[in-house]
């Protein structure tokens, strides 16, 4: 499908809380994805990321307001915005070896066995994993197993993938190698990524384009940035240092306010 | 560490064979070595044989049914609203009731054929079943059943690829439970009303003042459900494998 950007307009979204009270976690939220963009949201723990994440890739229904691409709202799921989540353990499927996981989506499409298996080799290579394709997800580490999910989510070729702190639980060490991995991997591809961080170093590491989120309740957006920052990205980089006290000023002042309430 | 089973399986045998003759009046409680001689003239002329396959064909009827109706039902009461509000009720009063008491309901309702055998051992199979397979449908990951929709697959697709594999483990479990359930179940029902199988054979034995055939079919009953679990066990080992994997995988 061709479309040319991804919107969210007005979203707010209330929760029904267990004392039976009404939680505006998102309150006004507007925001435009260009295609082939990396766009991050960034913004304090507990904000309403993961809301919003959920409201594009259609989980959760927006309360007032929605997602659409180009003219087309945004109704449920579909096979053109794929989410790759934190919690890999539970979001490959555990009796499938990695080849089948990543086959799961072209089977889904009803494709061939052969050209199933194309795809899956072809993946499974792009993550580095074309070895190890015969291993179940527990024989793999947190690193490969999100491999493995990315691998999933491109075989079967989404316009968007949505990405929920997908290297949060990770090592220090995994999730450097799989940030660099990962910003070559939407480079070659050139898929639209809609990414979700708390991690500002690595927002500023990936991202084509940076929304600070407010802190939550009634979250909305604080600001949004284009990040031409200087090429490789480095913390050394003086742009990108710059960048990086600028934003974590903007998300401490959202800190102390959540704080002062 | 083979020595010590060996030594516990001894210590077992002598205990029971210096009790006999002093803690215990020898007629009723014989030795060891006297029952062994008569579970070998049973066995030779077939009668363990006999009564051992009768129970065992209630159990192989009685747990079919029992278990393809327990996972259904379910399966039913964790995706279907309706059927949870109108199964639930009753499930959580009747599996308080044992097995047993429902004897004499089953023969008064069916009989003192086979019908009120497999009822009791479908009764006694179908509820660890149905609320193991209820568990294991209810608590397959949010997340692995969205990962699917964002990969193309439809209702169908998502109960058939994604919520049966995630609960099979929890089915498993409780498959393994009604098995051993099973049994309990026929046992009791030949001893109150029956012909054969090895629960008449022991109360038979009982009645009749014949110890040693009360100990053989003590015996038989030890050997048949250790067979049956390990036979179990291995099948799940061999069918179910793939499916037993995500216990490891909660990481």
């Amino acid at each position: 499908m061709s479309w040319r950007v991804l919107r969210l307009e007005g979203v707010g979204k209330d929760f029904t809380r267990a004392d039976g009270g009404v939680a505006e976690v998102l309150r006004d939220v507007t925001l435009t994805v260009e295609r082939g963009a990396f766009f991050t949201l960034l913004g304090p723990s507990g904000c309403g990321k993961s809301t919003l994440l959920n409201i594009v890739a259609g989980f959760e229904g927006a309360t007032t307001g929605g997602a659409s691409l180009d003219d087309r709202p945004v109704a449920g799921p579909g096979t053109d915005r794929t989410v790759i989540f934190q919690d890999v353990s539970n979001a490959l499927f555990p009796w499938m070896n990695a080849r089948e996981n990543v086959e799961f989506g072209p089977k889904m499409a009803r494709l061939g066995a052969v050209e199933r298996n194309e795809r899956a080799e072809k993946y499974l290579r792009l993550v580095g994993l074309d070895a190890d394709g015969g291993k179940f997800p527990f024989e793999l580490s947190g690193g490969m197993k999100q491999r493995i999910q990315i691998a999933r989510a491109l075989a079967n070729d989404p316009d968007i993938l949505l990405m929920d702190e997908p290297f949060a639980a990770l090592d220090a060490i995994t999730k450097k190698h799989l940030q660099v991995e990962f910003r070559k991997i939407w480079s070659e591809t050139g898929k639209t990524i809609f990414y979700i961080t708390h991690d500002i170093f690595e927002a500023l590491l990936l991202s084509t384009h940076l929304a600070v989120m407010t802190a939550g309740p009634k979250a909305g957006i604080k600001e949004v940035f284009q990040l031409d920052l200087e090429e490789p990205r480095s913390p050394s980089n003086p742009d990108f240092a710059a960048m990086y006290s600028r934003v974590e000023t903007l998300i401490d002042e959202e800190v102390q306010r959540m704080r002062a309430r | 560490m083979v020595f010590w089973r060996t030594l516990s399986v001894a210590g077992a045998l002598s205990l029971w064979w210096l009790s006999s003759g002093t803690l215990f009046n020898p007629i009723l409680v014989p030795a060891p070595h006297k029952v062994a001689v008569h579970l070998w003239e049973m066995t030779a002329d077939g009668e363990i044989l006999f009564h051992a396959w009768a129970s065992l064909r209630r159990v192989i009827v009685g747990y079919a049914l029992g278990s393809v109706l327990g996972i259904l039902t379910g399966v039913a009461v964790a995706r279907i609203r309706i059927a949870e509000d109108m199964l639930e009720p009753p499930l959580q009063f009747v599996r308080n009731i044992t097995p047993v008491a429902i004897i004499p309901l089953a023969v008064n309702a069916f009989g003192l054929e086979e019908p009120s055998k497999y009822f009791v051992i479908i009764y006694s199979t179908i509820i660890p079943v149905v609320f193991n397979t209820a568990a294991g449908v209810a608590s397959t990951p949010q997340i692995r059943v969205r990962a699917a929709m964002c990969l193309g697959a439809g209702r169908w697709d998502i109960f058939v690829r994604v919520v049966l594999p995630s609960a099979w483990p929890f089915i498993l479990t409780g498959l393994r439970v009604a098995l051993g359930f099973a049994f309990m179940g026929v046992v009791a029902a030949e001893m109150i009303a029956a012909e054969s199988g090895v629960g008449y054979l022991i109360m038979q034995s009982r009645n009749m003042l014949l110890p040693e055939q009360m100990f053989s079919g003590l015996f038989l009953l030890g050997l048949i459900g250790l067979v049956t679990d390990r036979a179990f066990q291995f099948t799940i080992g061999r069918l179910m494998r793939r499916y037993m994997l995500q216990t490891a995988a909660f990481d």
